[in-house]
């Protein structure tokens, strides 16, 4: 609501036009401190053009941050570079574990089939639905599933979709099997989980949304060593993608580093049999990033997939790591998660549980200091935000 | 000799701006001033400075002020695009730290005005677009809020709390981390 115009013409009194350019200058958390003040000054501030303008302003980075032992309650952390706690929200059971998203909204979930989307601007929960499609035995069923999630927004329609594994063991065989099912969050409470096709055994843990489809490395069943009835020819840095729009799968990618490794010669050999364990994705600049650290070496290889169609990656970043990594086995997972405008790249150490910010010109990395991180999401939203409709 | 001389003085005639503030004064100042307004460069862009430029949302006491913080920064402006080439490094870094000690000097002092001066300002600034003066207020009336209570704000600044009880509660528990 406008002040009335007699107000907003007295000589020295805060008009709408000064305290929208006044406002702009807090940080968000102080900004809902002061939103107490009047109804013009709630009316601003929770105002959409007022908060794009403010996002357009206060450009640095929030992560979404849950960590190894927290006191007491449990809590979701938004977090900005320094390690500064910006806001605390409670609730969101112990064992949730954030997906590694980059969205306005954070997905938490269990192994054990659970999952929320959380609004981190207004700590508003939506938990989905537990029961898997209905009438299918297969998933009614279920042993001691073990569920991995994945969390994205179809580009075209805007919809926020989940994507359900189940890694599922075979009591007969041995064997695991894997099921997998997509749900859309809209409003209606009726929606429902629907089963999706499954072209491949995929690694369910290395997930990652990067432009309305989400990518996947090859599960471990495809190593050759660890199963010796498997012999697929699937090399480890295959990797497979869902389009979260149509929720088919598309045209599976040679990844860039295999194909150029001799099986013949002891050494390559050998890197070709690490890359099963230390390949990560991720999203930088809009791009499928394949982090491949390279531990013995202590270099971390960061691979852009260029174009899609002709399946073409380019090593835009290798990154000293030997500074900071003691053992290449404490840190082999090392997953990309943002570039600053500054050109920095921020890493998330996925073992350890610690946030990397190097820096490519100087080859100088430094953790950010906060207490071990448990997970960790990127948040594009604003904390001013009211809660959506 | 006469022709050369008139010509200069025509050169520098071009160069000057007229401005014309909602009281009908008007403010000659060089294109080099006018243009740290952004409102002001796209009139001169589009060529319809003649006549003067008529600014009826700015009094001529605050068109003064804005005129005053303008030529300042004008100059040091100018005065930076000088130096960088007939200064070695070391004198160069020396000159513009004299500069901007200077011009901080004088950005405290003019902002060393009464409230409604600072608010009408400000106003100036946005209509204008001079992103240098506009931060520079704004920040200025930022500082004075920070850290303070709504109760703080009102009081300091004669607002009326015109939530309900009920609604004044409801914002302030949904804004309940902001006070953490």
């Amino acid at each position: 609501m406008a002040a009335p115009p007699n107000q907003a013409r007295r000589r020295g009194a805060l008009s709408p036009d000064i305290l929208f350019d006044v406002l702009l200058r807090f940080p968000a958390k102080e900004l809902c401190r002061l939103r107490a003040v009047c109804r013009a000054w709630f009316s601003l501030t929770t105002d959409p053009l007022f908060v794009r303008a403010h996002a357009a302003r206060h450009r640095s980075p929030l992560l979404v941050a849950r960590f190894r032992a927290d006191d007491g309650e449990v809590h979701v952390h938004v977090v900005d570079l320094s390690g500064t706690t910006v806001k605390r929200i409670a609730g969101a059971g112990s064992d949730h574990q954030l997906l590694c998203t980059n969205l306005d909204l954070a997905c938490l979930a269990t192994r054990w089939n659970t999952c929320l989307v959380l609004d981190p601007a207004t700590a508003a929960t939506h938990a989905l639905p537990r029961y898997p499609v209905l009438g299918d035995p297969n998933r009614e069923e279920l042993y001691k599933p073990a569920t991995y999630f994945a969390f994205g927004r179809a580009p075209a329609t805007g919809e926020y979709k989940v994507l359900r594994m189940f890694n599922r063991p075979e009591p007969y065989s041995g064997d695991t099997d894997q099921l997998l099912d997509m749900f859309t969050i809209s409003g209606s409470g009726n929606a429902q989980w629907r089963v999706m096709s499954r072209d491949f055994f995929v690694e369910a843990r290395s997930a990652v949304v990067v432009g309305g489809a989400v990518y996947f490395l090859m599960n471990g069943v495809y190593f050759p060593k660890k199963r010796a009835t498997v012999n697929s020819g699937i090399p480890p840095d295959y990797v497979a993608s869902l389009d979260i729009e149509t929720e088919e799968w598309r045209r599976e990618l040679q990844g860039p580093i295999s194909g150029s490794l001799d099986t013949n010669d002891a050494d390559d050999r050998k890197e070709y049999i690490s890359l099963w364990y230390q390949l990560a994705l991720g999203e930088l600049k809009g791009s499928l990033v394949l982090a491949n650290h390279r531990g013995c070496q202590f270099v971390l290889d960061l691979w852009f997939l260029i174009d899609f169609e002709k399946g073409l990656w380019v090593k835009e970043y290798s990154i000293e790591t030997e500074s900071i990594v003691q053992s290449p086995s404490d840190e082999y997972l090392m997953k990309p998660l943002l570039v600053l405008g500054d050109g920095r790249l921020v890493i998330y150490t996925e073992l350890t549980g610690r946030l990397l910010i190097c820096d490519p010109e100087t080859d100088t990395c430094t953790f950010v200091e906060m207490r071990q991180l448990d997970s960790i999401a990127i948040y594009t939203g604003s904390l001013l935000s009211l809660p959506r409709e | 000799m006469a022709s050369a001389g008139s010509g200069d003085e025509k050169a520098a005639a071009a160069a000057m701006i007229t401005l014309i503030s909602s009281d009908n004064e008007k403010f000659e100042v060089t294109e080099a001033t006018a243009t740290l307004s952004q409102t002001i460069r796209h009139m001169i862009e589009d060529g319809c400075t003649d006549g003067g430029v008529p600014l009826p949302n700015v009094t001529s006491k605050i068109l003064a002020r804005v005129i005053e913080y303008c030529k300042k920064h004008a100059t040091a402006a100018a005065g930076e695009e000088g130096s960088s080439s007939s200064f070695s490094d070391a004198a160069f870094l020396e000159v513009d730290r004299a500069f901007l000690e200077e011009l901080e000097e004088f950005d405290d002092a003019f902002l060393e005005v009464d409230r409604a001066t600072l608010f009408d300002l400000i106003l100036a600034a946005n209509y204008l677009d001079i992103k240098g003066l506009l931060n520079l207020t704004c920040q200025k009336v930022a500082d004075s809020v920070k850290g303070k209570t709504p109760e703080q704000i009102r009081e300091m600044y004669n607002i009326v709390n015109d939530l309900t009880p009920e609604e004044e509660a409801e914002i302030r528990r949904e804004t309940q981390w902001a006070f953490e």
